[in-house]
């Protein structure tokens, strides 16, 4: 019985370290606070796709957003010199408007988010790698070889923007 | 399977997450912090994805297939995304969204 338990505490703990950390990205003043903190947002979201059974996903969520993604915000970071207006967070002029219409777009959507129901009869099923991977290479080859001319397309698109003469 | 959190908690928290990171940008004027919360907000997507995918019953992982899709997307925008604060920068030397005015009519 107590061992029912350990979902809901688990999901609790991973939910407070997400939204924790994603209004610390938001509003740390350190730009490289913020980038740690999107990492540490990432992780915990990994543990989330485990809570729910998708430990592909959450391998991939690992390699590529901790991984890559964070590793290249941290270089564009080093990249350019952050200045102290980056520290001016809550004395700009748009702030409040861009709060105000986060704050009403959120309402609704969070109102009609926990009605969402489970549906009665989900039949338990193993890892999702291998109906994973039939569902790409079958039914979706076609988006998957357009994905990897997408990945060309920005890898040559990103060195061509900063190379130099 | 226990199923003790209910499917509206994952899709609340997706939600959240999302909105967090739509208030980032639209309050942060750095340009790498607005990137930053944009992958918060792809992220945030994904939590849903795979929570309708798992949850909702279905036999096949079609939820997850675009999750990786959203993973091709998402590095390929924070790659050009960067290319281009970069190539701002070099143009003018701020990372502050309100200084670069160029394109303005």
């Amino acid at each position: 019985m107590s061992l029912d338990l350990i979902e809901p505490i688990l999901f609790g703990l991973l939910a407070l370290a997400i939204v924790g950390a994603g209004l610390g990205v938001v509003l740390a003043g350190r730009i490289t606070t913020s980038a740690l903190l999107m990492a540490f947002t990432f992780l915990n979201m990994a543990g989330m796709f485990v809570l729910l059974g998708a430990e592909t996903i959450a391998a991939f969520q690992i390699l590529i957003y901790v991984g890559a993604i964070t590793v290249l915000i941290l270089y564009g970071v080093m990249f350019t010199p952050q200045g102290p207006r980056a520290y001016g967070l809550f004395f700009q002029k748009q702030t409040t408007v861009g709060a105000v219409i986060a704050a009403l777009a959120a309402l609704p959507v969070m109102a009609v988010a926990f009605a969402f129901r489970d549906a009665g009869n989900v039949p338990p099923r193993g890892g999702d790698l291998v109906p994973l991977a039939s569902s790409i290479f079958t039914d979706f080859a076609f988006p998957f070889e357009a994905a990897s001319v997408l990945l060309l397309a920005a890898m040559i698109g990103a060195i061509v923007l900063v190379k130099r003469e | 399977m226990t199923t003790l959190v209910p499917l509206g908690a994952f899709i609340a928290l997706s939600a959240a997450l999302f909105f967090i990171g739509m208030a980032g940008v639209l309050v942060r004027r750095n340009a790498i912090v607005i990137l930053m919360c944009v992958e918060l907000m792809l992220n945030a997507t994904n939590l849903a994805f795979v929570a309708f995918s798992r949850r909702l019953g279905l036999l096949d992982e079609r939820g997850s297939v675009f999750v990786v899709f959203v993973f091709v997307v998402a590095a390929a925008e924070v790659a050009v995304g960067l290319a281009i604060v970069l190539a701002a920068y070099r143009n003018r030397p701020t990372v502050d969204v309100d200084e670069v005015t160029e394109m303005k009519g």
